[in-house]
């Protein structure tokens, strides 16, 4: 429990750090102003504008003022929706778990059946033809990979729909696409862990009681060859929901990434700090809860 | 071994399989309850290859900004409200302002306009809609500095309301482009009660106007939902139950949709994705002049080559605009030398569709202004803003090479070039393509006119300058009409801006909607639907 207290303090300064970095990025890249008015505003309408959003202060008043409103859960409106940063980023969160759960389930369901099959058949035709395969899904770039399935089965066997969000049928395509690569790299970790942990003593030791292969594989092995597959997916959930942005733009999904993406175009800073803020707290608790899973998995693990 | 690969085999095939079946029942169901329930939901809403499918599904690139029809300066969001807000003045399909929310109107003098307004129209929740809505409206925009229309409608000095439905709007100075001001961007008229009874906020997510058809549901970055309003003065739409307006980001995706059906019309679509929608079956591609003429405006500085008139000359006779026009942009643009194009007030039919190309003349022009063995110059572009910019300009580069213009071509990030090009920072030259929803000669030689042409570019011209102002406050339309040609016919010959092609908007629609594209790019669904 100290330790759970302990970690969640430290988030503080790291949001500060963030927030800062953000911001400054965001600062640095460009004027707002000049994408949120006519193309051929003038200057003086552009200096207007500015003056009237507070934009003309300098950088450090302007973050000042930010951090100020921040700690009083205020992020400020966003330039181009013209509501509450906050409200904007935490209705699209929804669309992102259920992408990202969607794309760890996916990924999982492939991964491990073939991660322990590609161990247990080392080196036979099984494992080069997983291990190729692995490589092939991981190498494959993400728009690519989403253009095919959709030219496959949405438009020449009309089985899927195209993009948007709504049924479950919407969620496939995306799914795969966004799960392939994490499959990819889970079941190349899970194959070498397994085959380590399969030489283990205990291993031997199970066989010579006369366990089954079953047992020893999924009970035995497999357990302990999951710390760095929950390390995988604990990294790959930061990823996908600091947005999948690739996928959403394909499959036209209205998660976060492609929040985040029009924010940082428009140079919307309320809405960008929104996003990476609770980004940042997402990727921290995520992390958080990977570290005490390790304890589960391996009860050998002890945090003081 | 052999096992393995037989159990491997099958558990490809049932995954297959489940995905096959899974497929099936998606589109039987969707398709079923489209029928029954008319749009209860996504999945309903995207069916619209079913014949008794009564929704209109359009699709996107960017969601919509909000519901502040002040405030967003976007096409795309100007599409959607449209549908949603009448306007006092509405432009038809051809391009003619007519009458909307008013019956008629005045000019009572150079600064009192007087408007009539019909009776009988209601608001989406049935509330009357009366002058002082007009009078809430516009005095918003004109009096809130913060609000990005401010800048064109704060010319509205006040609006008198007379009765309920007569008032007079009072201009600062005379107003020649008040109808034209009335009938653009943000023309939309606001109703007072419900936003004063409900708050701000509650109005941007709950928007009611007086259009024809009522806000149902805004899934950000995903879908508009829209239904017919029974009680529209226009008349009530009777041939769809729904319109939604879809957010597909990406242009292969949009296409891949309209392809299979999922939606009826696409916008924003390039001249290179025409061939893919023509070779498909039952959708094609449809495509209408817009109001975005693609210029290079020109350094006029002492100390760039461009301040000599000779390198400015060379410059646009070096360029072959209709091979441009042709190859490049697939025929999907006209050359012209002016950005008042036709359907512009004060437009110059000698300028447009013309190109002044003469390659010899240009290498001549080069040698008189002193480079017989070239010259060297910087052309500025914003990096994924305008259509095919990228191209165009490596075109441009290369055509002026022909004549002895070495251009270095530096793409920059859009804030940046606007930084760059408002300072004069761009080097010779800067690529841009301005809109024009005014349809009115003003916007477009705003810029000589004013200090906007001295910062820029350092142009200058007092003739410019007087001429301007005096058609700006003109309420003499056929006076008015040959100032701006004048001016025209100036910048023609002085080039502070060399304008290269009026680009055409294209779409992609199903073969059973019947639509029409507008020189405005408004996407008004009475057009074509009744």
């Amino acid at each position: 429990m100290t330790y759970i207290i302990r970690r969640l303090f430290q988030v503080i300064p790291v949001l500060i750090i963030v927030s800062f970095l953000v911001f400054l990025f965001v600062y640095l890249s460009g004027d707002p102003v000049a994408l949120m008015l006519p193309e051929d505003a003038s200057q003086a309408e552009i200096e207007n504008m500015r003056k009237v959003l507070g934009l003309d202060k300098p950088f450090i008043v302007q973050y000042g003022i930010f951090l100020l409103n921040a700690v009083n859960g205020d992020f400020g409106q966003s330039f181009i929706y013209k509501q509450e940063a906050l409200g904007i980023v935490l209705e699209r969160l929804p669309a992102t778990f259920e992408l990202m759960i969607a794309s760890i389930i996916v990924s999982t369901i492939i991964a491990i059946p073939l991660g322990v099959w590609s161990a247990i058949r080392r080196n036979t035709f099984v494992d080069l033809f997983i291990s190729s395969s692995s490589i092939l899904g991981k190498a494959m770039p993400n728009f690519w990979l989403g253009m095919m399935l959709v030219l496959l089965f949405s438009v020449t066997l009309q089985l899927l729909p195209v993009s948007g969000k709504g049924t479950i049928y919407h969620l496939i395509l995306p799914a795969i696409t966004a799960g392939t690569a994490m499959a990819a790299q889970l079941t190349r970790m899970l194959r070498s862990h397994m085959i380590e942990v399969l030489s283990q003593d205990y291993i031997r030791t199970a066989r010579s009681k006369g366990l089954g292969s079953f047992v020893i594989i999924f009970k035995h092995a497999l357990r302990n060859s999951m710390l760095p597959v929950i390390t995988i997916i604990a990294l790959q959930i930061s990823t996908l929901v600091g947005g999948a942005l690739i996928t959403e733009t394909v499959f036209s999904w209205p998660g976060l990434g492609q929040l985040i993406i029009q924010a940082i175009h428009a140079r919307d800073m309320a809405v960008v700090q929104a996003c990476v803020l609770v980004i940042a707290v997402f990727v921290i608790v995520v992390n958080l809860l990977a570290d005490l899973l390790y304890r589960v998995v391996d009860p050998r693990i002890k945090y003081n | 071994m052999l096992k393995s690969i037989k159990v491997f085999t099958l558990i490809f095939l049932v995954v297959v399989l489940v995905a096959c079946n899974g497929g099936q029942s998606s589109t039987s169901t969707s398709s079923g309850s489209t029928n029954e329930e008319a749009g209860q939901n996504s999945n309903e809403v995207e069916e619209s290859n079913n014949e008794e499918d009564r929704t209109l599904v359009i699709g996107i690139p960017t969601d919509i900004k909000s519901f502040d029809i002040h405030d967003h300066n976007q096409i795309i969001t100007e599409a959607v409200h449209i549908n949603i807000f009448s306007y006092l003045l509405k432009r038809d399909k051809e391009m003619e302002v007519q009458p909307d929310l008013v019956k008629d109107y005045k000019v009572i003098d150079d600064e009192v306009w007087e408007f009539d307004l019909k009776e009988g129209v209601t608001f989406h929740n049935g509330d009357v809609l009366t002058a002082n809505d007009v009078k809430f409206t516009l005095e918003r925009v004109a009096k809130d500095e913060a609000l990005t229309e401010h800048s064109r409608l704060k010319v509205i000095k006040e609006v008198k309301v007379l009765d309920d439905h007569k008032f007079q709007i009072i201009t600062d100075g005379p107003q020649p482009t008040l109808i034209n001001l009335l009938s653009r961007i943000g023309s939309g008229i606001l109703p007072q009660k419900y936003i004063e009874e409900n708050g701000w906020d509650h109005f941007l997510s709950n928007p009611i106007g007086s259009g024809a058809f009522k806000f149902v549901e805004w899934r950000r970055d995903d879908r508009i939902i829209l239904e017919p309003y029974e009680n529209y003065y226009g008349g009530n739409i009777q041939d769809v139950d729904q319109v939604v307006f879809r957010v597909v980001p990406e242009v292969m995706t949009r296409i891949n949709e309209l392809i299979t059906g999922g939606v009826d019309i696409v916008t924003d679509l390039t001249p290179d994705d025409i061939t893919r929608i023509e070779d498909a079956e039952g959708v094609s591609a449809t495509s209408a002049p817009s109001q975005r003429v693609a210029l290079l405006g020109i350094q006029h500085r002492e100390g760039y080559v461009t301040s000599d008139p000779k390198v400015r000359e060379a410059i646009e006779l070096a360029i072959d605009n209709e091979a441009i026009t042709e190859h490049v942009l697939k025929g999907e643009a006209t050359p012209t030398r002016t950005r008042v194009t036709p359907g512009n007030f004060g437009s110059n039919p000698d300028l447009f569709n013309t190109q002044l190309y003469d390659i010899e003349r240009a290498k001549q022009l080069l040698q008189e202004a002193g480079y017989p063995n070239g010259v060297d110059i910087t052309l500025t572009v914003p990096s994924d803003r305008y259509l095919k910019s990228k191209e165009v300009n490596e075109t441009i580069a290369a055509m002026l090479k022909q004549a002895g213009i070495n251009v270095n071509v530096q793409f920059v990030e859009y804030s940046r070039f606007v930084e760059m090009r408002n300072t004069g920072d761009f080097g010779d030259l800067y690529f841009a393509a301005y809109g024009n929803s005014l349809f009115d000669g003003s916007i477009a030689l705003e810029e000589f006119a004013t200090e906007t042409g001295k910062e820029r570019a350092g142009y200058e011209n007092q003739e410019i300058a007087d001429l301007w102002n005096e058609a700006h406050t003109n309420m003499n339309t056929q006076v008015r009409s040959k100032q701006y040609q004048k001016i025209q016919e100036i910048v023609a010959e002085e080039r502070p801006h060399l304008y290269l092609y009026l680009q055409n908007e294209v779409y992609g629609t199903s073969d059973k909607v019947n639509f029409t594209p507008r020189t405005d790019s408004m996407i008004v669904i009475e057009d074509f639907i009744q």
